[in-house]
């Protein structure tokens, strides 16, 4: 990188950095209350008395929400499908891209299938078609159904066709006289280089199967077989009050607990903050003209 | 390729259409022939039903033969009562109807109550993909009987309902029957719930009260004294400006329950109308016997520039309606004084006493109207229906599940809470609560003893009475707080404190307004949504002074054009 | 020559992604025709009784609908306008910066509130809005009135759209990011070489770098002119400012509440989806005709 040091650098270099950190810190600041009513005591989280500090220090809510056999189970359903999900979407939408990146000359029929990805990003029937043919299509109840349920990811294929297209065509050429078809050239060429925004839209897809949870409750038929986010939500549902039974009642003072709401955020974050940084180191400076850097 | 593509999908498509909208084609056919023989069963049951209509019809008869039951289930996620190697579809109330009326019951599909079991419920009523059986709420039962995908009890319920459960819609006055019956036809069995749910009362510190030498108010120029005191005159001893008269509701909830809502609406200010004989909300009939709306009515002005006075100083939560959340005004003992129902021992009294023990809560049927009365409007008896689906082989399956839960309730034991019991909707005569708080009060001052109360219909009564000296202290016949000892069996304290404190100023007389209706017209299909932004729009702004009080009477001209003339046409139609 | 061996190749990785597609994104679609019908569930899709364009007459003859409409597209806009700006900001300061860890950790905490519900988040805007909140202290600290902040219709639409590009501002800054590493570093050398200052390198090679993203992204936004947010404005309003927060969304939400209305739900789907594919035909066009660049 290039080096100044000049104090008008420095100085540059300096108020950026307290910049980017103020915003950091303002980022911060509702996770951390979010983590201190978490850890507090459920009382005084509902008389509003927590600010930026547990007040009753207890895990209760973590424990409430992890103590029993169903969290586990849960959450190895949420592993397989962030797996899956995440293996069969990079795949797909790698091989997808590809041909969608060619011009015009090279693949005629790259416009149309292009606006046919924007029109379903656009258009879609609703709940009810949607829900009927997962259950004609015999993915009820199943891993497959939750993988799959979300159909194409189109934002991500256009991200990866996009950044394809900025390849320079140099590259292109120079596979090409060595005799490379679609297929090395895709798995060679382009997945090394385009490694960035693959980690971007892997990290998406992550973050999209682990917290999804409406489909993780429409697709299933009870708790044995709910994602974890699913699992988690029903602690932190609303009832009407409209409609509620004596049973109900009794746990009003369950429902109005913001230790067990706030808690359900941060098991949701866990995975992005593990996984973030590591992807992180794909993104990396740069391509040369004429080879290809690690 | 291409062509291949669309010619697979076409098919696709129809092969879909035809799975989704065939089917019940010929039972659509079938229902306008009814004459009440059961002819909605399969025909195959033709036989067996005649033979069934010879003989006397047993609310509690054993099925012959096994018979399936697929039902979808409303579970408690927090719930951890069930003993080992159980499951909300294989319990000790499962076992107990398949030992006794030798019904399988099975759970298609199960969702945590409240938005999440709602979803699902649409969502198999929208895709036509229903179980045998649900409980379901108004809004839906309208939707699925529009749709046709329901079965007729009108006779199944005739002949198989027991007498007691009968006893308990008769109590009802005709009023859960209406909810259920369309075109003649009975497609439900509804829930009857408590009407305590639906009276809003005064909750306030009475520690407050007495460090400041007041009573509990009693009329609103009373109520406006207290209020100001409480703002005023720091009662909770801390030196800061802090304190709050009446809470109101935060954002998102109601001012006022209404019609449709009717019943357990927290921090409203439904009593303050009730002052005033308004109840805006509620179709009513004037004294021409014809149906009007509450909202538009000159009482309801009176209320609303009475509440804008009181807001105007400072009476009432600055934050009306945009406070995040009105309970922690009470839990952390900044309000004083907050309208609600009767089982507020609950929540939010447990927090508000675990972070406050001198805050002694009390509950009173006031403010008062100008001839010294007490005003509550109503709640709908039934807000729950427990529905079957059109072609299901046995409707009465359903109604003899029913009949065993009323007979035997009071028989099981409820460490395992009755909630798991398989479609079971609230059956409770509507003065439950009243009656076990006068039952405790009795009790407790030693005049009767448990043997004198032995109707099975108040189910929980017994227990409550083996249970209140675990968490009341002497002197029995004083309810402060300090007289309670909550933390000996938190359980029983919350559901004890809400019917002693709660309920016993039920036994009281006071005015009970019903509405005419609870339920939707067709034209509030269209036109409520509008209707109702605009009231509480308008409501909203003039309590707080962002309107003037004259808007009221162009909020009515709108209203009357804006659908409600059309719409009340259609109200009166339906209550003659 | 080499085009039509390749063409064939070209199919077969368009294969599995189409056949998903197909099967879980273009066969629902047959549902759209809900919205021309007064949709029966007991009856279907191809029973249920024809109503032509009635759910869209519905939806314009209220007196509110212009305001709603209005509501939507202004919340909207201000939200697409800020959600490309400040991330692409953020995300070139941060490109500037050298300290490796420090990048790291302010990368991955900028984005955490996207995974903050707007349940959660909402009971934090109320708070800290309240009259005797951090905000209203601060206010008076300096010498102003306290403001009933949430209670403002005038204020009400900023609230929602400062609140929302915090939230997630994080996210289109990952996409900046990935795509500031794709601009050749030589560019940058040259530059400097040329004389120019920090600034400037940023303004003639940093951004010219990153505009296939910037107008790509722009595009696919406007796929949103419509929506305006449901769950944020659903928990944060309350009829005070209706005349500013009620969106097309919240709306059709109440009405559901009344009563399950199928037809009405899906046109205005459809009417978002039409508006919002219309747009982007449009700027592509535009794109192409004007600037002869393709954007996908």
């Amino acid at each position: 990188m290039l080096r100044e040091n000049t104090w008008r650098a420095k100085l540059f270099d300096l108020t950026l950095l307290i910049v980017l950190l103020l915003i950091a810190f303002l980022c911060l600041l509702p996770l951390w209350y979010t983590l201190a009513v978490s850890l507090s005591e459920k009382s005084a989280a509902a008389a509003g008395r927590v600010w930026l500090w547990p007040v009753g220090l207890n895990f209760n809510s973590y424990k409430q929400i992890m103590g029993d056999g169903s969290f586990f189970n849960s959450f190895w359903i949420s592993i397989q499908r962030v797996v899956l999900g995440a293996s069969v979407t990079f795949f797909i939408t790698t091989l997808m891209a590809y041909p969608l990146s060619r011009s015009t000359k090279e693949f005629r029929m790259r416009n149309v299938c292009m606006w046919i990805l924007v029109f379903t990003l656009l258009f879609n029937g609703g709940l009810i078609p949607w829900y009927m043919t997962i259950k004609e299509l015999g993915l009820y109840d199943t891993i497959w159904g939750l993988v799959l349920g979300g159909g194409v990811p189109v934002f991500n294929v256009i991200l990866i066709v996009n950044f394809f297209r900025n390849l320079p065509k140099e590259l292109d050429e120079a596979a090409l006289v060595d005799g490379a078809g679609p297929w090395r050239m895709l798995l060679t060429l382009y997945i090394p280089l385009a490694v960035p925004v693959l980690a971007t839209v892997t990290l998406f897809t992550i973050v999209y199967h682990w917290n999804e949870f409406f489909h993780g409750l429409v697709l299933t038929s009870g708790q044995e077989n709910y994602p974890l986010q699913t699992l988690i939500q029903q602690f932190v549902v609303v009832i009407n009050t409209a409609n509620m039974t004596e049973d109900q009642y009794k746990r009003m003072s369950e429902l109005s607990n913001q230790t067990l709401n706030a808690a359900k955020i941060f098991i949701a974050m866990v995975p992005v903050l593990i996984i973030y940084p590591f992807l992180q180191r794909f993104f990396i400076h740069g391509i040369t003209l004429g080879s290809v850097k690690e | 390729m291409a062509k291949r593509f669309m010619l697979v999908s076409l098919v696709f498509i129809l092969l879909l259409s035809a799975c989704s909208g065939g089917g019940n084609n010929t039972e659509n056919a079938t229902r306008h022939t009814d004459n009440g023989n059961s002819s909605t069963n399969v025909s195959g049951e033709k036989e067996a039903t005649e033979d069934e209509s010879k003989e006397q019809a047993d609310p509690f008869g054993k099925y012959a033969e096994t018979i399936t039951l697929n039902y979808g289930k409303e579970v408690d996620p927090t719930d951890k009562s069930l003993p080992e190697g159980d499951t909300p579809e294989n319990n000790q109330y499962s076992r107990y109807i398949k030992e006794v009326l030798n019904i399988d019951t099975k759970v298609t599909w199960q969702a945590a109550s409240g938005t999440n079991y709602d979803q699902k419920v649409n969502l198999a009523i929208s895709s036509n993909d229903l179980p045998d059986a649900l409980i379901v709420k108004d809004s839906q039962l309208r939707a699925m009987v529009k749709a046709g995908q329901l079965a007729d009890l009108t006779e199944a319920f005739e002949k198989y309902a027991s007498p007691s459960v009968k006893k308990f819609m008769e109590k009802t006055n005709g009023v859960s029957q209406k909810s259920v019956t369309f075109d003649g036809k009975m497609y439900a069995i509804p829930s009857i719930q408590v009407q305590s749910d639906g009276v809003h009362q005064m909750w306030i510190r009475k520690d407050w009260l007495d460090k400041l030498g007041l009573e509990a108010p009693k009329t609103i120029e009373d109520l406006e004294k207290v209020a100001r005191a409480f703002v005023e005159q720091d009662p909770d001893d801390n030196g800061k400006d802090d304190t709050i008269g009446i809470a109101g509701q935060q954002n998102g909830g109601r001012l006022y329950a209404n019609f449709l809502e009717s019943t357990n609406n927290t921090y409203g200010l439904d009593p303050i109308f009730g002052a005033y004989q308004s109840y805006p909300g509620f179709w009513l009939k004037n004294e021409s016997g014809e149906a009007v709306y509450g909202s538009i009515l000159p009482e309801t002005k009176e209320a609303l520039a009475k509440l804008r006075d009181m807001y105007a100083n400072g009476l009432i939560d600055r934050e009306l309606g945009i406070r995040k959340s009105a309970s922690e005004t009470v839990t952390d003992g900044k309000a004083g004084i907050f309208f609600g129902p009767w089982w507020m021992g609950y929540g939010p009294l447990p927090d508000a006493i675990k972070n406050n023990p001198e805050a002694n809560w009390q509950a009173y049927l006031l403010p008062l109207d100008a001839d010294g009365e007490f005003n509550a409007h109503m709640g709908a008896p039934s807000t729950l229906f427990v529905v079957v689906r059109k072609g299901y082989e046995h409707p009465e399956a359903v109604i003899k599940m029913l009949n065993l839960l009323v007979r035997d309730e009071s028989t099981f034991d409820i460490s395992v809470p009755i909630g798991h019991y398989p479609l079971r909707v609230p059956m409770s005569y509507t003065d439950e609560s009243e009656y076990s708080a006068q039952a405790l009060r009795e009790v407790l001052a030693g005049t009767k003893t448990a043997a004198d109360f032995t109707d099975p219909g108040y189910k929980l009564l017994a227990a409550d009475i083996a249970n209140i000296k675990k968490v009341k202290k002497e002197p029995y016949d004083n309810l402060d707080i300090e007289y309670w000892d909550p933390k000996a069996d938190e359980g029983t304290w919350k559901r004890a404190y809400s019917l002693l404190v709660g309920s016993s100023s039920l036994t009281q007389d006071y005015n009970k307004i019903y509405s005419v209706l609870y339920s939707q017209t067709k034209t509030m299909e269209s036109r409520w949504t509008n209707l109702k932004k605009l009231e509480d729009e308008t409501f909203l702004k003039i309590i707080m002074g962002a309107a003037p009080i004259d808007d009221f009477d162009k909020f009515v001209e709108d209203w009357k054009r804006q659908g409600g003339d059309i719409i009340t046409k259609e109200v009166q139609e339906h209550v003659k | 020559m080499r085009n039509q061996s390749f063409t064939k190749h070209y199919y077969i990785m368009l294969l599995p992604g189409f056949i998903w597609l197909l099967l879980i994104s273009i066969i629902p679609m047959f549902g759209i025709v809900i919205a021309f019908q007064d949709f029966n569930p007991g009856k279907g899709f191809f029973q249920s009784e024809w109503v032509g364009l009635d759910n869209f007459e519905y939806m314009f003859a209220l007196n509110d609908t212009p305001v709603i409409f209005f509501n939507t597209v202004f919340i909207a806009v201000m939200k697409m306008i800020g959600n490309l700006i400040v991330p692409l900001i953020f995300a070139i300061m941060l490109n500037e910066l050298r300290m490796m860890i420090v990048k790291r950790w302010i990368q991955t905490i900028v984005y955490l509130p996207h995974f903050l519900s707007w349940v959660i988040l909402s009971g934090i805007l109320l708070d800290v809005f309240s009259y005797t909140g951090p905000i209203n202290t601060v206010m008076t600290f300096i010498g102003l009135d306290p403001i009933l902040f949430f209670a403002r219709a005038d204020l009400f639409p900023f609230i929602i759209v400062a609140s929302d590009v915090w939230k997630e501002f994080g996210f289109n800054t990952i996409i900046y990011l990935a795509a500031l590493t794709s601009i050749n570093p030589s560019l940058y050398e040259a530059a400097a070489i040329d004389g120019a200052a920090r600034l400037r390198r940023m303004w003639h090679v940093t951004l010219p770098g990153l505009r296939t993203t910037i107008v790509l992204l722009a595009v696919l936004s406007l796929g949103n002119v419509l929506n305006a947010g449901f769950d944020q404005i659903f928990n944060l309003y309350n009829p005070l400012v209706y005349s500013t927060g009620d969106i097309i969304d919240t709306w059709v939400y109440r009405e559901g509440l009344l009563n399950m209305q199928y037809g009405l739900a899906t046109a205005v789907g459809l009417l978002k989806s039409v508006v919002s594919f219309i747009l982007i035909i449009v700027s592509y066009q535009l794109a192409s005709r004007f600037a002869n660049y393709r954007i996908f």
